[in-house]
């Protein structure tokens, strides 16, 4: 199972995120009809990009952002094989080369955030190498609100999951050369039932202003602001990164596992746990755990919090009687050890106590006896997690069901809800049950626009009564672009053109202004076939996909593309002529967007 | 090849003027670089391209680097951009003979010169080994250079290292790779650093500096382009071999670019032509303002610079689809500064 069974290498380092957070804001943007909401000025993308530059002040810490996200100091740190982590391999120590674009699907909130890339590579062209062309982008999961409550700046005390997976016949490529770790990752993935292989990694402590020391609602932070702010007025391209440290790990892809998001035995937070949530996989000599985004750092220097020796039971679910199935010391969860092995922590088991997890339920307990992390038996994992459609269209997206792990059987009872865009408020939900492989097909027609997510629900344990609980649920986001006919419709003149689709993305992305000058008629003719390609549906999840924040309707795309058509009809007539906390998860998933 | 002139260091001032040196010596690089990546054509050289980037973006946060161990020093770095063709800062080359460096289109040509820049002491089994002759005394290469800068200022006491003084750091920009210096530590951290991605050579013993767990130097990198050949490890004495993989280079697929355009008479050249050498003038001239701002101190000043480096670049990709009066040649940027204030800013 993934990266929880081996081989598997692990990597840690750092990771840059650049996005404009512009559109983080109701009063800025509307997510439901991804509209710039300007204000009244006669040139409104002048005074809009201004009002962006006063919003600094009040959180909004990224007018100049790229949406890139990009590794650095990030190298390979060790390797597992069967027998524990080891570090002598020429591989350890290979940097990994990542860009990406981070964008919300969602983008008031934190739960559907995505990273849009073209590959991901450890090592170098013509030395040790894993080479990963994109299979499907990268996914955040599990946001963990809870994660340092030291490092409380704007997202600062939040880690996530983002994972993703390449498929051997994307082009994945291993040079092993004579290092043992990659030889025996490409062994591993000989036989069939390997896919390819899956890259996971919590990104955590971070930090904004490339200030580790700033809090929520300092002085310290106010500066910082008021000082990107003055930067911003005088001109020039001024983007602020955040920055976060990432440990990571890649394993194995089977047949059957989610590739976007943790799979396994999903063990959840129980009450106000200390742990959150982890997944395991226990094969017949030892449980496997993936702690990653589980176990808290208590201050700035991230010692991780000491809860003693925490014990693994399987836990009848009838008569709630508790097999012992191993123990984790401090040792195996600290500091040290999290950026050794990715938080994956390994327990050897004795003879036979495999079999006591077969049909119990797995639980995390502490010293004392209280359970932190309890099994949900039953998970149902999106196919595409944040997916994205067009007015009009009928699709039917799918959830894969779990039972402990493995494909769940034919007709296990599901209650899906519809919640709202921001997590918060599910409906009454819909019975529904899955199809002879476990999966349930879900008919999602885009009649109107706008954000909804799709939760599944096996009981009281997971039913999102009080909204989405990310490191509760499963969800998929579905974002429905309007179709904008009257757009469509428009005259194809420049001025259409401008005031109706390019202006969005000229007031919301200053940073355009680098590559390509929106309100520009001369340079957008000039590019009219770059554009066309970079805008074309089917470059979607490319690096380089415009606009980033996939956000165009198909009507504003047609217009646009009868202006270019126009013009390059025109341009060719020439060219004959004349030549060439308290709060719920919705309300904190919102919080974090303010400083 | 280059090979710098080596003089007595004795004092902060002779470290001073060595850095100095070495900013134009890393400054002076970048145009030669980035007229050969930008006269490639959209859409061929994918491999090319993104080396020749890479080793420039380098080369820009080398140079940042240096400056900022001339401010920790109290020295003011100075941005003079240099004339093309013309020798580099300091190079006075093997046999008193200064590499005059040129602005070539991208071509085996060019390549070969960017090579040569790169050059380490004990170059590898091609091409440019056979220059190796004759060096005179005291003419070293960037990175010996560098190394015998490192190993005066580690003769510094505390004192002379001023922390925080004008220091570009990676707050905006190239995350992980600039840095602050505020002490020696610092300054050798960079200078590893410096010596390390450029030549690659590892303290000047040994050619081959190729662990193959990260990009290889500049030197080797330009030389996996000029022989259309990844760099690939080998079980042999050498431990590479050049392929069998290649880059796909295609050198006809770039724009028919004169090189040297500062020398160059665009009076007689068509109005777009003149308006578009007009506007990578002005681009190259901002780049230089907002680097000598930023390298001094002036808050927000690298924006500014990495947003002139995107106007450059807009109006050399431009300026190489324009023709000159001879319909069959484009020019690219001379790389000119045009701006009237010129000098530092304290």
């Amino acid at each position: 199972m993934s990266v929880l069974e081996t081989p598997r290498i692990y990597f840690k380092g750092q990771v840059t995120w650049d996005p404009i957070v512009t559109n983080n804001y109701d009063t800025n943007y509307d997510e439901t009809t991804g509209a710039t909401i300007y204000p009244s000025a006669a040139d409104k993308v002048k005074a809009f990009r201004e009002q962006a530059v006063d919003a600094v002040a009040t959180g909004n810490w990224n007018p100049h952002g790229t949406h890139r996200a990009t590794f650095f100091e990030t190298k390979v740190c060790g390797f597992d094989l069967g027998t524990g982590t080891k570090t002598a391999d020429p591989f350890v120590s290979a940097g990994a080369s990542f860009e990406g674009m981070l964008v919300d699907l969602e983008p008031y909130g934190t739960f559907s955030s995505q990273l849009f890339f073209d590959s991901l590579c450890f090592g170098v062209d013509g030395g040790y190498r894993i080479l990963a062309p994109r299979t499907s982008r990268i996914t955040a999961r599990y946001i963990n609100f809870r994660r340092n409550s030291v490092n409380t700046f704007i997202a600062g005390v939040a880690s996530v999951v983002w994972q993703t997976s390449f498929a051997k016949t994307d082009g994945l490529r291993i040079d092993a050369f004579d290092s043992t770790a990659l030889k025996g990752l490409a062994a591993a993935m000989q036989p069939d039932d390997i896919v390819g292989l899956t890259v996971r990694f919590n990104a955590y402590r971070t930090i904004y202003f490339d200030n580790a020391d700033l809090t929520r609602g300092s002085p310290a932070g106010q500066a910082a602001a008021q000082a990107l702010m003055a930067k911003l007025k005088s001109g020039g391209f001024q983007p602020n990164p955040a920055r976060s440290l990432l440990v990571g790990v890649i394993g194995l892809w089977r047949k059957a596992e989610p590739g976007h998001e943790p799979d396994g035995r999903a063990l959840t937070p129980i009450g106000n746990s200390a742990l959150a949530t982890a997944h395991a996989r226990v094969s017949a000599t030892s449980l496997t755990i993936d702690l990653a985004n589980s176990v808290r750092e208590t201050d700035k220097i991230l010692t991780k919090q000491d809860l003693g020796s925490l014990s693994i039971v399987a836990v009848d679910p009838a008569t709630q009687a508790a097999e012992p199935l191993g123990s984790i010391d401090y040792s195996q969860y600290n500091r040290a050890a999290y950026e050794a092995s990715a938080g994956i922590v390994t327990v050897q088991l004795p003879a036979g106590a495999a079999q006591n997890a077969v049909g119990r339920n797995l639980e995390v307990r502490d010293a004392a006896g209280t359970t932190l992390l309890s099994e949900l038996a039953m998970r149902a994992v999106p196919a595409a997690p944040n997916l994205y459609l067009d007015e009009g269209q009928n699709v039917t997206a799918t959830f894969q069901v779990y039972d402990r792990g493995q494909p769940a059987a034919a007709s296990v009872p599901v209650t899906l809800f519809r919640v709202d865009a921001g997590g918060g408020k599910p409906d009454n939900g819909t019975p529904m049950t899955t199809d002879a492989k476990g999966v349930l097909s879900i008919p999602v027609a885009a009649t109107a626009h706008g954000i909804t997510a799709y939760v599944p629900s096996f009981g009281a344990a997971d039913q999102p009564s009080g909204g989405i609980n990310p490191l509760v649920n499963t969800y998929m986001y579905v974002r429905v672009r309007p179709a904008d006919p009257d757009v469509a419709q428009a005259p194809p003149t420049w001025q259409n053109v401008y005031n109706k689709v390019l202006a969005n993305w000229n007031a919301m992305a200053p940073c355009m202004d680098n590559w390509l000058k929106l309100d520009d008629p001369a340079q957008v003719t000039a590019y009219g076939a770059m554009l066309k390609r970079l805008t074309d549906p089917t470059r979607f999840e490319a690096f380089r996909f415009m606009p980033v924040t996939r956000d165009m309707s198909a009507g504003e795309r047609t217009l646009l593309y009868k202006f270019l058509d126009a013009v390059k009809s025109e341009l060719e007539l020439e060219s004959i002529e004349a030549g060439p906390d308290g709060r719920s998860f919705a309300e904190l998933s919102r919080s974090l967007r303010r400083g | 090849m280059i090979r710098l002139q080596l003089e007595q260091l004795n004092t902060v001032q002779d470290a001073q003027a060595m850095l100095q040196t070495a900013i134009g010596v890393e400054f002076g690089t970048l145009p030669p670089y980035l007229y050969a990546l930008y006269s490639i054509r959209e859409g061929t050289n994918v491999q090319a391209k993104q080396r020749i980037r890479s080793v420039a973006l380098q080369e820009m946060i080398h140079m940042c680097l240096a400056c900022n161990m001339l401010n920790a020093l109290g020295g003011i770095p100075t941005l003079s951009p240099q004339s093309y063709p013309g020798p580099l800062p300091g190079d006075i080359g093997p046999n008193g003979k200064p590499l005059q460096l040129h602005l070539y289109p991208f071509s085996p040509q060019a390549m070969e010169q960017a090579m040569a820049i790169e050059q380490p002491e004990n170059p590898p089994d091609f091409p440019v080994a056979a220059f190796a002759e004759a060096i005179p005394k005291k003419a070293v290469t960037i990175g010996e250079f560098y190394r015998t800068l490192d190993q005066f200022l580690s003769t510094l006491p505390t004192g002379d290292w001023i922390a925080g003084r004008n220091q570009v750091i990676a707050d905006q920009f190239f995350a992980g790779q600039v840095f602050a210096i505020n002490q020696y530590a610092d300054a050798h951290k960079a200078i590893e650093e410096i010596v390390s991605e450029g030549e690659g050579s590892s303290q000047g013993t040994k050619a081959d500096p190729l662990d193959f767990q990260d990009a290889v130097a500049h030197y080797y990198r330009f030389g996996e382009i000029f022989h259309d050949r990844v760099l690939t490890k080998a079980d042999n004495p050498l431990g590479y071999a050049w392929g069998p993989a290649r880059l796909g280079v295609d050198w006809t697929g770039v724009y028919p670019a004169i090189p040297d355009p500062g020398l160059h008479d665009f009076s007689k050249e068509p109005p777009e032509a003149q308006a578009a050498q007009k506007a990578c003038n002005q681009a190259f001239s901002s780049l230089v303002a907002g680097l000598q701002g930023a390298v001094t101190g002036k808050d927000g000043a690298m924006g500014e610079a990495v947003q002139a480096m995107f106007s450059l670049r807009m109006a050399a990709l431009h300026a190489f689809t324009v023709p000159l009066a001879d319909p069959s040649r484009v020019a690219g940027p001379a790389f000119l500064n045009t701006s009237s204030q010129g000098g530092h800013e304290a």
